[in-house]
């Protein structure tokens, strides 16, 4: 442990001295930030570009569903065709879109409703106030109509008295509690990119002392190789938790940005990606015979699945096909945690994502340390 | 007492034997040569002397210990001063020793202490708090040296240490290694430079494919090729000599030719006259003759008429 520390403390010293090292661990997630909050704060000013396609007709309540839409205070509501909707979603031109199928009023009314759906490219994350208040306000009719009965007049009777209500307000809070979540989202998107490249760039310096030669002096020493990539490791970890810390603070104590998740659930989260991203870095330091090469691996790691996974825009304006091979990332699963931290999902439902999470981390330190145990001998150091 | 004792050392690579069941014994307070043509298996050797690489076969003893199986022990020990540097070029002269040096646990003022001793040693103390990215070759050089001493090896393995730097740090590395062994260290000594070996070296080894071939002091070395006369010819010309003819003399078993120093130097039995041939030779090919000198066996006609090539090629 003595050994572990004192190789620690020169790799500390020496990564900080560097300039390049604070903009990778400190600079580049606080950026991360701050694009995401020009991304999702300014531009459009808040509003929600809602696109409604009505199949229902005009019955009352159909109408008043309509206008409930209407009067939330930072939706931009266009009645229009499916075909013109999913372009312009596609275009960005929309955020949303809420289709009244056939059918919807009259399903309400029964107590049973259907045929209300949320198209989005956005990811979830966009849509979810929406959804939660349409849901909320469509389960209320339908109860109203499922203690009505049959009975019209009595029907009528509570939902006059339901639809006067005005949700003008809680409509804007959620509002701003969806941006804040976008923000947050994407800051996390950025961050777990970041983090994978810092944990790489922090790997290399064993290859990297390899080829200064540093490597075979230590070892010359009592200084056994495991304790040396250990000593790194736990480097690593450090800074991983130093840059989550930072992060989450900078967004909620300097940005005022509220992640709407549950601090310790998703430091736990970031955690065990962290975890993943370090051992990933060591599989490519393992494979990499130069750092030309661990360079050249990592960029053609890295950058390609971190935009599959959905760390630079939201992953579902991508096909689907592509979007499957995502389940095979460690990011993916990630932002699904955070995704279903903000949509309110219990933490105990969260158990297979950080299992997973676990388990990318386990699989990539065991290939590393059998690629490790491998290459042992072909050491030349006079 | 030897402080390291090789016993029946083997070193395969797949089918390729680099070191061949070498025997080996270094006395304590001894400065050792270790010679050899390229891929003789010097570096295999320190290597795993110093635990870099496996043993295929055979043992190594340091201080009477196994050093495979009182690894700890053996590496504490040792230090090792490799032929490429080894430092850390963006940390200061101290911070590099201090670090090395705390690698074998020391800590606190005794670090310090060790520190500042290996830095006054090599010469670099008014240097400390520069980075070696502003040093000479010559003082990368003696930094590499002080790390591998700071922690007082007993047994300390210098690889060409003295390789393309000035005469004025060759010195100063030289007079160092006298010192740290007059100072209890034993050093075990690799270099090309025959000069160097026969100026500080007590004793020599001379391995070739893998094998020791002779091993001894100079003297006994030297006169155990008694039968080997080593000519030295000055002369100018303008175009370069052919080597070849004279090769095929007989008698002769090596030509050397310095063009720039305008030196020829031929090694040959001694029992065969053939100096007038080689004479003609030169004198055929309209090469104007200075002087003819026989000098007495030194250690590169040793290692020469040993392993039938020059030790700088
Ligand atoms: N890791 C390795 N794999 C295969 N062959 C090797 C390896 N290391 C060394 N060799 C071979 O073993 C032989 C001895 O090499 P070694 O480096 O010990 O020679 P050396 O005496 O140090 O030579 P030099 O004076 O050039 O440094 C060489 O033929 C070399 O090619
Ligand atoms: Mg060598």
């Amino acid at each position: 442990m003595k050994d572990i520390l004192w190789l620690a403390r020169r790799t500390l010293i020496a990564t900080f001295r560097k300039k390049s090292s604070w903009i990778m661990f400190i600079l580049l997630p606080v950026a991360g930030i701050l694009v995401s909050m020009m991304i999702y704060g300014g531009g459009t000013g808040g509003t929600l570009r809602v696109g409604i396609v009505n199949e229902d007709g005009d019955s009352r309540i159909t109408k008043d569903t309509l206008s409930f839409i209407q009067g939330m205070e930072q939706a931009e509501v266009t009645v229009l065709d499916e075909e013109s909707m999913k372009q312009k979603i596609a275009a960005s031109e929309l955020d949303t879109g809420v289709i009244l199928e056939k059918g919807f009023a009259d399903s309400v009314r029964s107590g049973h409703p259907e045929g209300l759906t949320l198209v989005s490219l956005k990811g979830a994350q966009v849509t979810a106030y929406l959804k939660s208040m349409l849901n909320n306000y469509v389960d209320n009719i339908a109860a109203i109509g499922l203690s009505a009965g049959a009975d019209q007049t009595v029907f009528d009777k509570i939902y006059n008295g339901y639809s006067q209500k005005s949700f003008g307000m809680d409509a804007s809070v959620v509002e701003d509690t969806s941006k804040a979540k976008n923000m947050t989202y994407q800051s996390l998107g950025f961050l777990i990119a970041f983090m994978m490249f810092s944990a790489c760039n922090l790997t290399e310096l064993i290859i990297k002392e390899k080829e200064n030669r540093t490597f075979l002096r230590i070892l010359t020493s009592p200084i056994s190789a495991r304790n040396y990539v250990l000593s790194n490791v736990m480097v690593n970890i450090l800074l991983v938790m130093l840059q989550i810390a930072l992060t989450l603070f900078m967004l909620k104590q300097v940005f005022g940005i509220n992640s709407g998740i549950p601090a310790g659930e998703l430091v736990l989260a970031l955690m065990l990606y962290g975890l993943a991203a370090i051992s990933l870095s060591l599989v490519i330091v393992a494979f990499a015979k130069n750092s030309g090469m661990a360079g050249a691996l990592q960029n053609l790691i890295i950058t390609p699945t971190c935009l599959l996974a959905g760390c630079y825009f939201p992953v579902d304006i991508m096909p689907d096909s592509v979007r499957k091979i995502a389940a095979f990332l460690p990011q993916h699963w990630l932002l699904q945690t955070v995704d279903d931290l903000q949509n309110g999902t219990a933490f105990g439902q969260l158990y297979l994502n950080l299992f997973i999470l676990l388990a990318f981390a386990a699989a990539f330190a065991f290939i590393a340390i059998y690629r490790f145990s491998r290459n042992n001998d072909t050491r030349t150091f006079v | 007492m030897n402080v390291l004792e090789i016993h029946e050392l083997t070193r395969k690579f797949g089918d390729f034997v680099a070191v061949d069941n070498m025997n080996l014994k270094v006395r304590e307070g001894e400065i050792f040569g270790f010679l050899g043509p390229n891929g003789a298996g010097k570096s295999t050797t320190i290597n795993m002397i110093s635990s870099l690489l496996r043993i295929t076969k055979g043992e190594i003893l340091l201080l009477g210990k196994n050093i495979t199986k009182h690894s700890r022990f053996a590496k504490m020990n040792i230090g090792i001063v490799p032929q490429d540097l080894a430092i850390y070029e963006e940390m200061t002269a101290y911070e590099n020793i201090y670090f090395f040096a705390g690698l074998y646990g020391l800590r606190g003022n005794e670090l310090k202490e060790r520190t500042a001793e290996a830095l006054e040693f090599v010469g670099l103390s008014d240097r400390a708090k520069e980075l070696p990215k502003n040093f000479s070759g010559g003082m990368k050089r003696r930094l590499n040296i002080a790390c591998a001493i700071a922690h007082k090896p007993k047994l300390i393995i210098m690889d060409e240490p003295t390789v393309g730097i000035d005469p004025q740090s060759r010195n100063y590395i030289l007079n160092s290694v006298r010192k740290l062994n007059e100072m209890g260290s034993t050093i075990i000594y690799t270099s090309h430079y025959m000069e160097e070996v026969e100026e500080i070296c007590s004793r020599i080894a001379i391995v070739d494919h893998g094998k020791l071939i002779a091993e001894g002091t100079k003297e006994q070395l030297k006169s155990s090729i008694t039968d080997t006369k080593d000519i030295w010819i000055s002369y100018k010309s303008e175009q370069p000599l052919d080597t070849e003819r004279i090769r095929q003399i007989p008698g002769v078993t090596q030509v050397l030719d310095d063009e720039q120093e305008q030196l020829l130097r031929v090694w040959s039995k001694a029992e065969i006259n053939n100096l007038n041939l080689i004479l003609q030779q030169l004198i055929q090919n309209q090469v104007e003759i200075r002087s003819v000198d026989e000098k007495a066996a030194t250690l590169e006609t040793v290692f020469l008429t040993l392993t039938g090539r020059n030790l700088r090629d």
